[in-house]
């Protein structure tokens, strides 16, 4: 990979309606970038759950476990992309699922780019100050909703009013993929008992 | 030197076997509420002495007693409502007098299931005789002094029938009297014994799902439906700058334990993690559950009060910022627990327990833990928060998960302006709001001592990014100038 490829996702986040649209059809953005910046975002979480300051971490310490947060990043990441993959090629949606994953996965870098920092300055907040904590908090996440936004719209060639009903779809698709899985899995566990059953009974009986 | 070895070993060994030498078990654990919501374990800031029962004292047992109440010469007063006799004994458990009654114009008279008893300064006993519908005030030596009775008001009902449970006096005589079916608040009486009006009213609170339910419901349902009153006072005191402590029995209310100023309004801090309630944390179905019923309460000192929870047998100590400084008791039979507690004193150092289920009054003796805390509790409380620090520190010494003793040490740093130090200890405390105040110093001080350098810094990096860009420019326009001379 070039130089270019890695300044790609900056471009990206300033100029998100030539950037996406160069990524779909110049070919101009990278899956493994995106995976780059989902792992940077991992450590994101990792990191400010751990070292945000004082005053505005509240996090239980005994509970903090970086295992649980890179499940809690990754898989709602994936999750995502599956659903919308799975709506919008219901819904004549142009993207194809690598497109769907880059596009995520560079909009996420606002979020990465504001918190890192973020977590250190937070170390040298007052209780007055921490009011600024949060409002560039949220302000990685408009940018970061607003990314995703333009992302999904210029991916599959959507009107605005499309992409968010997609968007709202997705969320649902989210819901129900977990409640099959947890289905599927249930059901896995009950057949796998099943059979251990069966077998004990054979061997007591034999 | 190896049998040496060995010797040392098995001495060792044998040491370790041994049981370590405690004080005696208490049937109880004691805890209190971290910032977490969990209750965390804490040594017993109290241990049973013994229970003192009527036979005890040489007379026939007590029968359903329902208030104690210990004078400040000491002196301790057993309301035994079931034999309608007041015992009186000193502070070492020896009786001095029993009085069953009173002359009332040259005719006899006696209690009837009474609820409450006060004793004032100047020694005259004030009892809520409740059956009676009055309260009786007797002096010293048992003579009819003055009695509070049919109160008259345009603000009572024409039917209004006075019934006395728990009353308090304050230093001008003044009587806060908790009656039963009153649910306007306490009612005060001046030192005349004249009805002045009411104090403290609950206020109703309405839950989302009641006001749901009075919605969907017709109107006939409505009438048949339960009335929204404000709950009852369940008892009162009285501390020494006149504030009266009062308890209520209300599920649904984080404020069941109010301070009442002279006007009545709650003035109560409460700056704890959590509501000053009792349990924070219980079962919402089934066995055991719901939150602690206050039915008691006991000024003790240095801005502490202790309240008593009859639901589950336990005593909470809050201190004067509403903070929980530790729980314990429970319900059973051994001594230290109780069948069903009715009221708390404090005698001397000791804490007093009136049960009414076992007829008898538990003895509480403080620990070492039990009495530092309050020892600095009461430094901190009247100032000499330097004072305070030493005895923190054996606290935390003995338990090092006690959030109040951070916080106490942290706040005498701050005032000594040693803000670093006093950081961490707000950070143990998980105290935010001082941590914070602790920080902005800190961070000021370390700014004012480095302004120098950061300064020089800074202007460096200005200097070297402009010297950066004019370079690059020069650089620029050179080669351009070269482009165009080619």
């Amino acid at each position: 990979m070039k130089l270019e490829h890695y300044k790609y996702p900056f471009h990206v986040i300033l100029h998100p309606f030539d950037g996406f649209w160069d990524m779909k059809y110049e070919g101009k953005g990278k899956v493994r970038i995106a995976l780059i910046i989902v792992a940077m975002m991992v450590l994101n979480v990792v990191l400010q759950r751990q070292f945000a300051g004082f005053l505005v971490n509240f996090n239980d310490p005994r509970l903090l476990n970086s295992l649980d947060d890179i499940q809690y990043t990754v898989l709602p990441f994936l999750l995502f992309c599956i659903a919308n993959w799975a709506i919008t090629t219901l819904m004549e949606g142009e993207g194809k699922f690598s497109e769907i994953v880059m596009a995520t996965g560079y909009a996420l870098l606002p979020l990465v780019l504001i918190n890192l920092p973020l977590t250190y300055i937070s170390r040298f907040m007052t209780m007055e100050e921490t009011a600024f904590y949060y409002l560039f908090n949220a302000l990685g996440v408009l940018w970061f909703l607003y990314l995703l936004f333009v992302g999904v719209m210029t991916v599959h060639q959507y009107t605005p009013f499309k992409t968010i009903m997609t968007l709202l779809l997705t969320v649902i698709a989210m819901g129900v993929v977990v409640f099959l899985g947890t289905l599927l899995f249930s059901m896995a566990v009950q057949m796998y008992y099943f059979v251990v059953d069966i077998y004990r009974e054979l061997i007591f009986r034999m | 030197m190896k049998k040496w070895l060995i010797l040392m070993t098995a001495a060792v060994i044998v040491a370790a076997s041994l049981p370590l030498h405690a004080a005696a078990e208490a049937p109880y654990e004691a805890y209190t509420y971290n910032y977490y919501r969990d209750s965390v374990p804490l040594p017993e800031p109290f241990l049973p002495e013994r229970a003192v029962s009527g036979e005890d004292l040489g007379l026939d047992a007590f029968k359903s007693p329902n208030d104690l109440f210990v004078d400040k010469n000491g002196d301790i007063y057993i309301l035994d409502s079931g034999s309608s006799r007041i015992v009186v004994t000193d502070g070492n458990w020896k009786l001095k007098r029993v009085v069953d009654g009173f002359q009332q114009n040259g005719a006899p008279s006696s209690f009837a299931n009474p609820g409450g008893i006060f004793v004032h300064d100047n020694g005259d006993m004030y009892i809520a005789d409740t059956d009676n519908s009055r309260i009786v005030v007797l002096d010293g030596s048992g003579e009819l002094k003055s009695m509070i009775e049919n109160p008259q008001s345009d603000i009572l009902p024409a039917n209004f029938k006075f019934a006395p449970v728990k009353l308090t006096v304050d230093g001008a005589g003044r009587v806060f009297v908790v009656a039963r079916g009153v649910y306007e608040g306490l009612m005060q009486f001046d030192e005349t014994g004249v009805f002045m009006g009411y104090v403290g009213t609950i206020s109703v609170t309405q839950t989302f799902s009641d006001k749901l339910w009075r919605r969907l419901a017709t109107k006939a349902q409505r009438q048949t439906m339960q009335l929204f009153i404000p709950t009852e006072f369940s008892s009162v005191d009285i501390d020494h700058k006149g504030f009266v402590y009062a308890t209520s029995v209300d599920p649904t209310s984080d404020t069941t334990i109010k301070r009442l100023n002279p006007s009545g309004q709650d003035v109560l801090k409460r700056f704890g993690y959590f509501p000053v309630r009792g349990d924070v944390r219980y079962r919402q179905f089934g066995n055991n559950a719901g939150p602690s019923r206050l039915t008691d309460i006991k000024v003790i000192g240095g801005g502490m009060y202790t309240a008593l929870d009859s639901f589950r047998g336990r005593l909470f100590t809050y201190n004067d910022e509403g903070e929980l400084l530790y729980a314990f008791g429970g319900k059973g039979t051994q001594l230290g627990v109780f069948n069903t507690p009715v009221a708390v004193e404090m005698a001397g150092d000791k804490l007093l327990v009136l049960d009414r289920g076992k007829n008898n009054v538990v003895v509480f003796k403080p620990t070492l833990f039990g009495s530092s805390v309050h020892k600095a509790t009461t430094l901190r409380y009247d100032g000499n928060d330097t004072e305070a620090v030493a005895i923190w520190r054996d606290v935390l010494r003995m338990n090092s998960n006690y959030d109040i003793a951070y916080l106490g040490i942290g706040k005498s740093l701050l005032m000594e302006q040693r803000n670093k130090e006093a950081m961490e200890y707000f950070e143990l405390g998980m105290q935010r709001k001082y941590y914070s105040i602790a920080f902005k110093r800190y961070r000021r001080e370390v700014l004012q001592e480095h302004f120098g350098g950061i300064m020089t810094g800074a202007l460096t990096l200005v200097l070297a990014f402009v010297a950066y860009r004019l370079t690059r420019k020069w650089r620029r326009r050179a080669s351009k100038h070269e482009a165009g001379a080619l």
